[in-house]
């Protein structure tokens, strides 16, 4: 379980996150939901310690992140890492020589999921091919948790549809996912819990099925009592 | 598989409801093998988790069973298919009760109008999400 607890982050005097709590469980996939600009990415970067909090705590299965943590939980930024120059398989390479997660079979099925072409250079890949081979640079690694950041923004229908494949197969399967989204319509039906944010704080947290199931009401009803009450 | 999932309901419950369709009309044989909870989850584009509980319910209803490491199968208790069938027709007439009473419409014009567009209407799948 991923455990975010009152984390504080202020950039200069503007405060981005004000005491933000939340739990992310293994098996779940869980949906920071917000406009632009509502602190998701500053909070999945806080998760993986690339930028410093004021206050606050995360946990990662009870520790504080640390070196080893690396191995078994990754962060799947919006745009990819990669020089434009390298093809695909040298990304792959690069990744494999970084974390002894990397499982090279893994990255092979999902290069045909995705149906792209190793010798493909970074550079003249499409947008949603862009996308799909970062997804397939985190996805490849054996680790417990996945943080992806607005992997559907900005791309076309049906490589959207290709990725939220991923969600229902076994390359997902059993691990714990954060992901951020400010167009929830996609994946509606994929995520176990939301977390509505707004401003820095968590105005609500809830399981998706339960809202259902107790009030009769889909996701997009709750964001609608939420942010426009 | 032609269901669509609204997002209002449970998904689970209405994967449940999808699955006594099925059963009732006989599109799913007493003793057939159904999918695997992901390939169910991968082809209704719905969280794993989800199909599981539902699965997991219907094992409860008894309407499917699961024995060993083997495909889940449609139950071939003829009992418990009969009543899946009886509870979606009651369920159906309840709620077409309910509609027709709430404009006042009078049991023998009900009927009346039911016997002239029975008929009709051959598709019946209309409406049957």
């Amino acid at each position: 379980m991923i455990e975010v607890k009152d984390i504080t982050k202020k950039f200069g005097r503007k405060k981005v996150l004000d005491g933000v709590s939340f739990t992310a469980n293994k098996g779940e996939i869980t949906c920071l939901i917000g406009i632009n600009g509502v602190g998701k990415t500053t909070i999945l970067n806080a998760i993986m310690n690339l930028t410093p909090t004021n206050s606050g705590e995360i946990l990662i299965d009870g520790e504080k992140i640390h070196r080893e943590t690396y191995e078994k939980i990754t962060f799947i930024p919006d745009a990819i890492t990669m020089l434009p120059q390298m093809r695909i398989t040298d990304a792959m390479q690069f990744m494999k020589d970084f974390y002894h997660s990397w499982n090279q079979n893994r990255a092979d099925e999902l290069i045909s999921f995705f149906k792209l072409d190793p010798n493909d250079r970074i550079s003249s890949l499409s947008k949603g091919n862009t996308a799909k081979v970062n997804m397939l640079l985190g996805l490849a690694l054996d680790v417990d948790y996945l943080l992806m950041d607005e992997p559907f923004s900005g791309i076309d229908i049906f490589s959207r549809e290709q990725i939220a494949d991923v969600f229902t197969s076994h390359l997902v399967e059993g691990r714990g996912v954060i992901i951020t989204t400010h167009e929830i319509s996609d994946i509606e039906h994929l995520i176990d819990k939301a977390v509505l944010l707004n401003d820095g704080v968590v105005l609500r947290e809830f399981n998706a099925e339960e809202v259902r199931e107790n009030e009769g009401k889909s996701i997009i009803d709750v964001m609608r009592e939420v942010y426009q009450a | 598989m032609n269901i669509k999932i609204n997002s209002r309901d449970p998904v689970y419950i209405q994967v449940i409801q999808y699955f006594k369709e099925q059963i009732a009309t006989g599109v799913l044989e007493p003793g057939q093998e159904i999918s695997s909870r992901r390939e169910l989850a991968n082809k209704l584009k719905i969280n794993p988790n989800t199909a599981q509980r539902a699965y997991k319910e219907m094992e409860e209803q008894g309407l499917i069973f699961t024995e060993g490491n083997l495909p889940s199968r449609i139950t071939k208790n003829e009992v418990i298919i009969k009543q899946v069938r009886e509870e979606l027709i009651l369920e159906a007439v309840n709620t077409f009760i309910a509609s027709v009473q709430s404009i006042n419409v009078p049991l023998e014009e009900a009927i009346g109008l039911i016997k002239k567009n029975y008929e009709k209407n051959p598709g019946g799948q209309e409406g049957n999400q």
